[in-house]
C-alpha cells in the first residue's frame, strides 16, 4: 500500500549508553523553585482547564487529572512545558499569561522532569541568536566545565587497531544517539552492562594477543592436493615484547617488571604516565592474584585492568581539582588528538611527556601543526559536514528505482564528499560557497585530481522495451561522464550542497518530497531557529491525493493548530519543489489524471495503467521570523532563497555555532559569546577560512581551559 | 528463603554431578515449597519473540475463517472467537500445529500510538509513541522486574545484518535506558555461559573475580574524582561493574547447571555468519538460558527497529525492504516469502518450546510455566497502519492464561469494545501477578473506548 507521511523529526530519539532522559529545557531556567501549587495550579486553572479540563479536552489533552511527579505522565508534562515556554499555548486569541508565572510553570516542570542544560545537539538553537551575537561581547576569562568524554565508536575501534590489529574477538561496543545532525556530545554517553561486558572481553582478547609472541596456522595444500593442512608458526605482530617475557612459564616477574609493564600499556592505552598512586594499587592487585593464580594469570589480570580504566574510554578533560585551569598536557594531547581525528596523535604525547605542552603558546603550536599538516588525523572535519548537511544519509531513504536515469544514491554522497573537500581545499569564502558554488563533480569517486568514474553503468535504451535511460550523469543532465572534475553547472540548475542529488535524497520520503524535514533543517541549521516537536496524540498524514501536487496535498498544515509549527518549515522547504525526490532538476510538476485514468481500459474493461499530467510548477516560499530583517519576504526559486541566505550574516553566525557544538561536543551557553564572536571574526577577516575559523575555536580559552565551578556568563546578564 | 538462594543450597548440599541438573527447575520447586514459599513453587517465564517486516494477519487466520473488514480496519462490533480445534492453521503456522490446544491466535488489537513508517521501535513492546527513542519501560522490562531470575532480562537476537552485535531499539529498562540486545552468537553464549564453558578450571573464575572486585574499587575512586553530572557518566560503568560482580558470584551457585545445559556448538553455531544459523543458535542459547534457571524473562529478536529488517540471502530472499513493497525475490513473490520467512521463525518457536516441553516441572513442564508471547515490531505489515497488530501467544503462564487452541479477534478499532496492545500488556502483568491497568500512552485518536485494564477473555 502507498502511503504518504509527513515525516517530523522528533528531537528525543535515543539510543542506549545515553545516560538518563535527555530533557530539553529553557536556555537559562530561573532560580527559585516553584512548587506545584503555588504556581502551577493558578496558571493552569487561569489558562488551561478551560480547554483542558473536565468540560473540554481539546486535542484529547487533559490536565486536572494528572499527577504531578508521576513518571507516567512525564511526556504530557513535557510537552506542556515546552508549549508554554515556546508561547505556542495559551492560543493567540486568549489573554497571555504574565511572562513570570508561565517562566515559574516551565521552571517547575523541568525540575519535576529533571533539570540540565540542554543536552542534545538539536537543542543548541535554544538560546537565542541575538543573546551570542546581539552586542560585543566583552572578553573574561572563559572555559568549558571540567568534564569526562566518552570516546566515540570511530575513536574507539582507532584504539583498538593500535592496541591489537586484528586481535581475535575484539568488537565495538558503542553507539551514538539515533539523532540528526551531530550526535557526539560530551554530555551524552556512558557505559552499560553489555557494553561493559564487551569492554572486557575486548580486555581478555587484546592482552591475549600483546602477550602472544606466535600462533599457529592451519595452511591449506595447493589445489588438488591431497595432503592434509599443515600448521605453521607466524610471528604475532601485535605482541608487545615486554609483555610476553612476563607471562612465561616458570617465570615470576618483579615488582619493577610490573611497575614497567603498566606504564607501558598506560602509554599505549591512555597515552600518559601512572602516577605513585596507580602504580602501587596495580602491584597490590598483582600480589592478589598471584594468591589465586600463577603469575601469568596474574600479570594478564594487571594488564586488563588497565584497558579497563575509566580514562581509557572516557577522555579526561579536568584541567585539575579545582578553580580555572589549563588543560594539563595528557590531557591536552588526547583533547586535541581526538577533538580533529580518531586516533591519538604521537607527536602530541611525546612533547606532552618531555614537558613540550605546558603553555597555553605550545598548545596553539601543536593545533596549527596538525591542521596544516596533511599527515596528521583530521578526520572529524569532513564528518562534521556531513553532520551538518546530513546528506549521508541518502543510501538509507528506499526509493523505487526511478524513470529514465540510474539511480545510486551512494554515488551522490560521494559526489558531496568530493564538493565539499573542494571547497575546502579552496578555504576561500566557504560558507557562502558551501551553499551556493556552481560547481560539482558527477559520478565519482577518488581524490581531485585522480578521479574515476564510481558508477560503471551507462544506461542507453532497452532493448524490450526501447526506454532509454541516462547514466547517473544523467541527473545532472549529461550524457557522458565529464572528465573534467569539478564541471560547473549552468546558472539556475543547480547550486551548492542543498541542490545536490545527495541532500535532496537524503531530505525525501520513500515516495516524495520532503518539505517540512527541509524547511526544518533551513530552520534550525542555517536561521538558527527552532520547531517544536510534534504534540503526542498527533500522527501527521498528508492526503494521499495521486491527482494533486505535493504543495496542495501539505495545505492540510494550514489548519491553525498545525501552523503555528508548520509556518516555521513549510514555506523554506517548498522552493525546493524545483527538483523532484530524486534530485531530478524539473520543469513542471506531474500528477495523475484521474479521469484518463477510469478511461485507460483495454476493451475487456481491464485497467492499463495509469495516465499522468504535467502540471506549472510553483518554487515559490516565505522567510518568516528570522531573526535577520533583509532576509524576510517572499522568494521565488530556491536559487533566490539559498542566495539570500548565504549572504546573511547571521546565517553564516549560525553555521559557526554549529562548528563550535561538534568541535567543543557541548551547546554553546552564554558565557560562549565572546569566543563565538572572535571565531566569526576570524572567519570574515580570513575571507571565509575554514582553517581560520577552526583555529580560532580551537585555540580559544573554552577550548583550552575547564573550570570547576559554574561559569558566570562573561558580560552577559540578561 | 528466595527461590535461587534455596536453588544454590539444594544444588551443593547434595553435590549433584553434571546432568542430574537439568532437573533444576524441579529441584527449586522443591526447595521453594519446603521454603514455604508456594508463589515461588511455579515461576513463570515470559518469552517474547519479536520478527521484523509486520505479521500478516492473514497468517493468523485458520483455513476458512473470513475477517470483516473496511479499508485497512477490521470492523466487527464483538468478540469473534473460533476454537482451533477442528481448524487448520495457515501453512505459515504449520510448525505450531503440535501447539494448537496451548494457542491463542490474536487479532485486531490496536496500537495507532505508536505509529511509523516502519518499525515502531521501542513502541512495539512499549505502546508508546515510535520515534521518540526510549520514552518509557518496555514490557519485557516490566515483566523482567516483577519476575526477576539472577538475570532479570536476557535479550538476544539478530540485527539488520549478520555482522550487527547490538541493537538498541526495541527494549528499554525505563526512560532514556534502551537496552541493548545481544546479537552476536559468541557474545550471548560467553556472556551467560562463559565462566563454565572455559573449563573446570576454578582459577579463571577467581581472577575474573578479582578483576572485576579491583575494577569496581578503581571506578568509584574515578567517579569521586568527579562534580554532578559528571559523576553520573561513570555510574553506569559503576554500576556495569558491581553487576557483574554480583552476577559471577550468583552465577557460581549456578556453574552446575550452566554446565549441563550450555548448548554444545561447533564453531559455525557460535561464530555464525548467516542469519538463518544466527537465530538457530539464539533460540539455543535462549531455551538453555530458560532450562539451566538463570533467568525468567527473554526476549528473543529477528531484525527490527528502524529500517533493520534483517536479510536471508541463503533463502534466496536478499531485501525484506524489497518484499514490503512487493517486489518479488528469486522467481519468489513476496507473498511467498513472507510465508517462508514466517515458517522459519515458526519452525524455530516450536523447536523452542519443545525443549521446554521436555522438561518436567510440578505436575506438568517447563512450558505449561511459560508463555511466549510471538509479534512484530512493525504490527501487521511492513508500512504498518497498527489498526490491528496480530499477536501468536503459546502456552498459559501455569494456567493463568486462556490460551487453549483459541483464534480471537477482538472488536476493530474504535469499536466500544476494541482493546489495544497496552490491554494486552496488561493483562500480561496480571497473569504474572503484579496487575497494571495502563501500559504506555494512550491512543488520542480513541477517546470514546476505555483503553484501561486487562483483556477479561484472555485471563484464565
Amino acid at each position: 500500500m502507498k502511503r504518504t507521511k509527513l515525516c517530523f523529526v522528533v528531537v528525543w530519539v535515543l539510543g542506549a549508553g545515553v545516560m538518563g532522559w535527555p530533557r530539553p529545557v529553557v536556555a537559562e531556567p530561573p532560580k527559585g523553585e516553584a512548587t506545584f501549587e503555588k504556581s502551577v495550579t493558578p496558571f493552569l486553572t487561569t489558562h488551561c482547564i478551560k480547554c483542558h479540563g473536565p468540560e473540554k479536552q481539546a486535542g484529547d489533552v487533559r490536565l486536572d487529572t494528572l499527577t504531578p511527579g508521576d513518571p507516567k505522565s512525564a511526556a504530557v508534562w513535557a510537552q506542556v512545558r515546552d508549549q508554554i515556554r515556546d508561547g505556542l499555548m495559551p492560543p493567540a486569541k486568549l489573554p497571555k499569561p504574565n511572562a513570570i508565572d508561565a517562566r515559574a510553570v516551565v521552571a517547575w516542570a523541568t525540575a519535576t522532569l529533571g533539570a540540565r542544560p540542554a543536552r542534545l545537539p538539536n537543542q543548541g538553537n535554544l538560546i537565542p541568536h541575538e543573546l551570542l551575537f546581539g552586542t560585543p561581547a566583552p572578553a573574561g576569562d572563559s572555559a568549558s566545565p571540567a568534564r569526562i568524554w566518552r570516546i566515540s565508536p570511530a575513536a574507539y575501534s582507532s584504539l583498538l587497531l593500535r592496541l591489537a590489529k586484528d586481535a581475535p574477538g575484539v568488537s565495538q561496543p558503542f553507539t551514538l544517539v539515533d539523532e540528526r545532525g551531530i550526535r557526539d556530545f560530551a554530555g551524552l554517553y556512558g557505559a552499560d552492562i553489555p557494553s561493559t561486558e564487551i569492554l572486557i572481553r575486548n580486555a581478555i582478547a587484546i592482552v591475549e594477543a600483546q602477550t602472544t609472541a606466535e600462533y599457529t596456522v592451519l595452511v591449506k595444500p595447493p589445489k588438488g592436493s591431497t595432503e592434509p593442512a599443515k600448521p605453521e608458526q607466524r610471528k604475532n605482530q601485535t605482541a608487545v615484547q615486554e609483555f610476553v617475557k612476563l607471562v612465561q612459564p616458570g617465570v615470576k616477574p618483579t615488582a619493577m617488571q610490573i611497575e614497567s609493564a603498566v606504564r607501558t600499556q598506560f602509554r599505549m592505552a591512555i597515552g600518559r604516565v601512572p602516577d605513585a598512586e596507580d602504580v602501587a594499587r596495580y602491584l597490590a592487585l598483582y600480589e592478589k592474584c598471584l594468591k589465586d593464580g600463577d603469575a601469568p594469570s596474574a600479570v594478564k589480570a594487571v594488564l586488563q585492568a588497565v584497558l579497563l580504566k575509566s580514562e581509557v574510554i572516557f577522555r579526561n578533560e579536568m584541567g585539575g581539582s579545582n578553580g580555572r585551569q589549563l588543560l594539563p598536557p595528557s590531557e591536552l594531547a588526547r583533547t586535541i588528538s581526538l577533538t580533529l581525528g580518531n586516533r591519538l596523535d604521537n607527536a602530541l604525547l611525546t612533547a606532552a611527556e618531555k614537558g613540550q605542552l605546558q603553555t597555553k603558546e605550545q598548545a596553539i603550536a601543536q593545533i596549527q601543526r596538525m591542521l596544516n599538516d596533511p599527515k596528521s588525523d583530521r578526520s572529524r572535519i569532513p564528518h562534521f559536514f556531513r553532520e551538518y548537511f546530513e546528506y549521508h544519509t541518502a543510501d538509507d531513504v528506499f526509493k523505487d528505482k526511478p524513470m529514465g536515469v540510474i539511480y545510486s544514491p551512494r554515488t551522490h554522497i560521494n559526489e558531496t564528499d568530493l564538493l565539499i573537500a573542494h571547497v575546502l581545499k579552496q578555504d576561500r569564502d566557504v560558507f557562502r560557497q558551501l551553499l551556493t558554488t556552481p560547481l560539482t563533480f558527477v559520478n565519482a569517486r577518488g581524490f581531485e585530481g585522480k578521479l574515476v568514474r564510481s558508477e560503471a553503468k551507462m544506461g542507453g535504451t532497452d532493448k524490450k522495451t526501447g526506454k532509454f535511460t541516462l547514466g547517473i550523469e544523467g541527473i545532472y543532465g549529461f550524457e557522458k561522464w565529464p572528465e573534467a572534475q569539478p564541471v560547473e553547472m549552468p546558472p539556475d540548475t543547480r547550486m551548492g550542497v542543498l541542490m545536490q542529488p545527495s541532500w535532496l535524497i537524503a531530505w525525501s520520503t520513500n515516495f516524495d518530497n520532503d518539505p517540512v524535514r527541509r524547511g526544518r533543517w533551513v530552520r534550525e541549521r542555517l536561521l538558527g531557529g527552532t520547531v517544536p516537536d510534534l504534540p503526542i496524540g498527533v500522527t501527521a498524514q498528508v492526503p494521499d491525493d495521486p491527482d494533486h501536487t505535493f504543495r496542495s496535498r501539505l495545505e492540510v498544515t494550514r489548519a491553525a493548530e498545525c501552523w503555528k509549527c508548520h509556518q516555521k518549515m513549510d514555506e523554506l522547504g517548498l522552493p525546493f519543489e524545483q527538483f523532484d525526490h530524486y534530485g531530478l532538476l524539473r520543469k513542471t510538476e506531474r500528477v495523475e489524471d484521474l479521469e484518463a485514468t477510469a478511461k485507460n481500459v483495454d476493451s475487456k474493461g481491464k485497467p492499463k495503467g495509469k495516465v499522468y499530467r504535467e502540471v506549472p510548477l510553483n518554487t515559490s516560499g516565505v522567510i518568516v521570523d528570522s531573526g535577520d530583517p533583509k532576509l524576510e519576504g517572499p522568494v521565488n526559486s530556491p536559487y533566490e532563497m539559498i542566495r539570500k541566505i548565504a549572504n546573511s550574516d547571521r546565517a553564516r553566525q549560525v553555521f559557526v555555532r554549529h562548528v563550535f557544538r561538534y568541535f567543543l561536543g557541548r551547546n554553546e551557553s552564554l558565557a560562549d559569546a565572546r569566543t563565538l564572536q572572535d571565531a566569526d571574526a576570524a572567519f570574515v577577516k580570513s575571507g571565509g577560512s575554514f582553517n581560520a575559523l577552526l583555529t580560532s575555536l580551537l585555540t580559544s580559552d573554552a577550548f583550552l581551559y575547564r573550570t570547576h565551578q559554574n561559569t558566570t556568563p562573561a558580560g552577559a546578564s540578561k | 528463603m528466595s527461590t535461587e538462594t534455596t536453588r544454590r543450597e539444594l544444588l551443593k548440599g547434595v553435590g549433584l554431578g553434571v546432568g542430574s541438573t537439568l532437573l533444576s527447575p524441579i529441584l527449586s520447586q522443591i526447595a521453594a515449597q519446603a521454603a514455604g514459599d508456594a508463589k515461588a513453587a511455579n515461576p513463570k517465564r515470559v518469552v517474547f519473540v519479536v520478527q521484523s517486516n509486520g505479521m500478516s494477519p492473514d497468517h493468523l487466520r485458520p483455513e476458512g475463517v473470513m475477517r470483516s473488514f473496511k479499508g485497512n480496519k477490521p470492523t466487527n462490533a464483538d468478540l469473534v472467537e473460533i476454537s482451533l480445534a477442528d481448524k487448520k492453521l495457515h501453512p505459515a503456522l504449520e510448525s505450531l500445529e503440535p501447539f494448537t490446544k496451548r494457542i491463542a491466535l490474536v487479532q485486531h488489537l490496536s496500537g495507532r500510538v505508536a505509529l511509523s513508517d516502519h518499525s515502531a521501535n521501542h513502541g512495539c513492546l512499549g505502546a508508546c509513541p515510535a520515534n521518540k527513542g526510549p520514552i518509557a519501560q518496555t514490557i519485557d522490562h516490566a515483566i523482567a522486574e516483577a519476575n526477576p531470575g539472577v538475570i532479570p532480562h536476557i535479550a538476544i537476537g539478530l540485527g539488520g545484518n549478520p555482522g550487527t552485535i547490538m541493537n538498541y531499539r526495541l527494549s528499554a529498562s525505563g526512560p532514556g535506558q534502551a537496552t541493548p540486545i545481544i546479537c552476536s552468537p559468541e557474545l550471548a553464549f560467553k556472556s551467560l555461559f562463559g565462566s563454565v564453558a572455559e573449563g573446570a578450571n576454578g582459577k579463571n573464575f577467581d581472577q575474573t573475580a578479582n578483576l572485576l572486585d579491583f575494577m569496581t574499587d578503581d571506578v568509584k575512586r574515578a567517579r569521586n574524582a568527579l562534580k554532578g553530572d559528571e559523576r553520573e557518566k561513570l555510574d553506569g560503568y559503576l554500576a556495569a561493574f558491581e553487576a557483574l560482580h554480583k552476577r559471577q558470584t550468583e552465577l557460581a551457585g549456578l556453574r552446575e547447571s550452566l554446565a549441563a545445559n550450555a548448548p554444545k556448538f561447533d564453531k559455525n553455531q557460535l561464530r555464525p555468519t548467516i542469519s538463518t544459523t544466527i537465530l538457530e543458535s539464539q533460540f539455543e542459547i535462549g531455551a538453555a538460558a530458560l532450562i539451566s534457571g538463570v533467568t525468567n524473562t527473554l526476549l528473543l529478536t529477528s531484525g527490527g527497529g528502524g529500517q533493520a529488517f534483517g536479510e536471508f540471502p541463503e533463502l534466496g530472499i536478499n531485501g525484506l525492504h524489497g518484499i514490503g513493497h512487493g517486489a518479488a525475490q528469486n522467481g519468489k513473490t513476496a507473498q511467498e516469502c513472507f510465508t517462508e520467512l514466517r515458517q522459519l521463525h515458526t519452525k524455530l518457536i516450536a523447536g523452542f518450546a519443545k525443549k521446554l516441553d521436555a522438561i518436567k516441572e510440578g505436575n506438568g513442564t517447563l512450558l505449561d510455566n511459560t508463555a511466549i508471547i510471538y509479534i512484530s515490531d512493525s504490527g501487521e505489515q511492513h508500512h504498518p497502519s497498527l489498526y490491528e497488530w496480530p499477536i501468536v501467544v503459546i502456552g498459559n503462564l501455569g494456567g493463568k492464561l486462556k490460551t487453549d487452541g483459541r483464534y480471537l479477534e477482538f472488536p476493530g478499532y474504535g469499536q466500544k469494545k476494541h482493546r489495544t496492545t497496552a490491554n494486552f500488556f496488561c493483562t500480561l502483568l496480571h497473569a504474572i501477578g503484579k496487575p497494571r491497568d495502563s501500559f504506555g500512552v494512550p491512543d488520542m485518536g480513541m477517546k470514546d473506548v476505555d483503553q484501561t485494564g486487562a483483556i477479561a477473555e484472555l485471563l484464565a
